[in-house]
């Protein structure tokens, strides 16, 4: 199923996406590299939407036709000294990967956060060394590979290798102006 | 005839210098020679802290943040501190990791005396935080003295992490390092 990229849009997350929601986040692959549980039910969906997606300072719906089938999540850290840094994450619904979807939304998100919170320098994207689909759609939406961190943290009980990934407001700026590819 | 030329059969090494070198709790009575480097601006070049300039500031950072700290050490010579070195710990999710930084007073620099400390909490510091799996360091881009010091001490380099920190109002990029519990450590 080939999707004219041009129909993938950012908005907000409404409690009306619960359906569509459950959909992608009661699937364990979409979960599987992510903190969160795999959704067991429409009410977690619609409780997600309501205690997570609304509140969050900056999560969209990646939306076909204003149907939700994926998040971006970028999220400032807290504290006078982390502030201008942020944690960017990305799931699009399995059904939809290998298209480019998830590296539109992306490029889309950066874009959109950099103007939305200027005092952020450094966005950050911790990959796990085993999701190549993920390490690609960041490298393609322009975040620079910074290194492996071995054994950084704990995801799903597991201890994990991370690639870090940056990308930063000068690159945004840089890329605004035509000077990178 | 005896040769004119003189070799040393016992060429002093930089460690040698400094022989008796230990860990040990730092206290408030210790506030003389924390003062020492804590003053010093080439000490304070790449940390967050501006140089102290008044003993009560020190004293409050001894009670406040040092005998509270989960892992921290004076690096002694003769039992007189001359810097400090210590491990930070995480909970949850980052608890496999703790942070390494030090300081030594620039008078002891460059005669191995950091190198030989951070061997030594890396031989205990896995045996005494069993959940410890990653001990790592982020190093000023433009530190080299202490970028050398890790890589003695048996550290590997991951990367440069761009604009990781904003020190004294500048971003600043760091090097990051680590040593894992399962990684060879030089003794």
């Amino acid at each position: 199923m080939e999707i004219d990229l041009s129909k993938i849009s950012l908005r907000p997350f409404k409690l009306e996406d619960a359906d569509d929601f459950f959909l992608f986040a009661g699937d364990d692959q979409f979960t599987m590299n992510l903190r969160w549980k795999t959704l067991t039910s429409k009410q977690e969906a619609l409780d997600h939407i309501k205690d997570v997606c609304i509140p969050h300072p900056w999560r969209r719906s990646i939306c076909i036709d204003d149907r939700s089938i994926g998040f971006v999540s970028i999220f400032p850290f807290s504290g006078e000294e982390d502030k201008f840094k942020a944690n960017f994450g990305i799931g699009v619904a399995v059904k939809y990967w290998g298209q480019g979807i998830a590296t539109r939304a992306a490029k889309m998100a950066v874009s959109q956060f950099f103007v939305d919170f200027p005092e952020v320098v450094r966005l950050e994207a911790y990959v796990d060394v085993e999701n190549l689909g993920s390490q690609r759609v960041v490298e393609k939406a322009g975040f620079q590979k910074e290194g492996v961190l071995r054994k950084y943290a704990y995801v799903k009980g597991k201890l994990r290798d991370l690639v870090l990934y940056s990308f930063l407001s000068t690159d945004f700026q840089a890329e605004a102006e035509g000077c990178l590819p | 005839m005896e040769d004119t030329s003189v070799v040393q059969l016992h060429q002093n090494k930089p460690e040698d210098e400094c022989p008796n070198l230990s860990l040990r709790p730092l206290d408030v009575s210790d506030i003389d020679a924390f003062m020492v480097w804590a003053t010093d601006e080439k000490v304070a070049r790449f940390c967050t802290w501006e140089p102290y300039t008044n003993k009560e500031d020190g004293l409050s950072f001894i009670k406040n943040t040092v005998l509270p700290h989960p892992w921290l050490r004076a690096i002694c010579v003769d039992d007189r501190p001359i810097g400090a070195i210590s491990v930070t710990s995480n909970s949850g999710n980052d608890k496999c990791r703790g942070e390494l930084g030090y300081v030594l007073a620039s008078k002891y620099w460059g005669r191995g005396i950091a190198t030989k400390a951070v061997g030594m909490v890396a031989e205990t510091i896995f045996d005494e935080w069993p959940h410890l799996e990653r001990l790592e360091a982020l190093v000023d881009v433009e530190n080299l003295g202490s970028q050398r010091v890790l890589e003695k001490a048996g550290f590997q380099r991951e990367g440069v992490l761009r604009k990781y920190v904003v020190l004294k109002g500048r971003s600043r990029d760091r090097v990051m390092f680590s040593l894992l519990s399962t990684d060879h450590r030089p003794t």
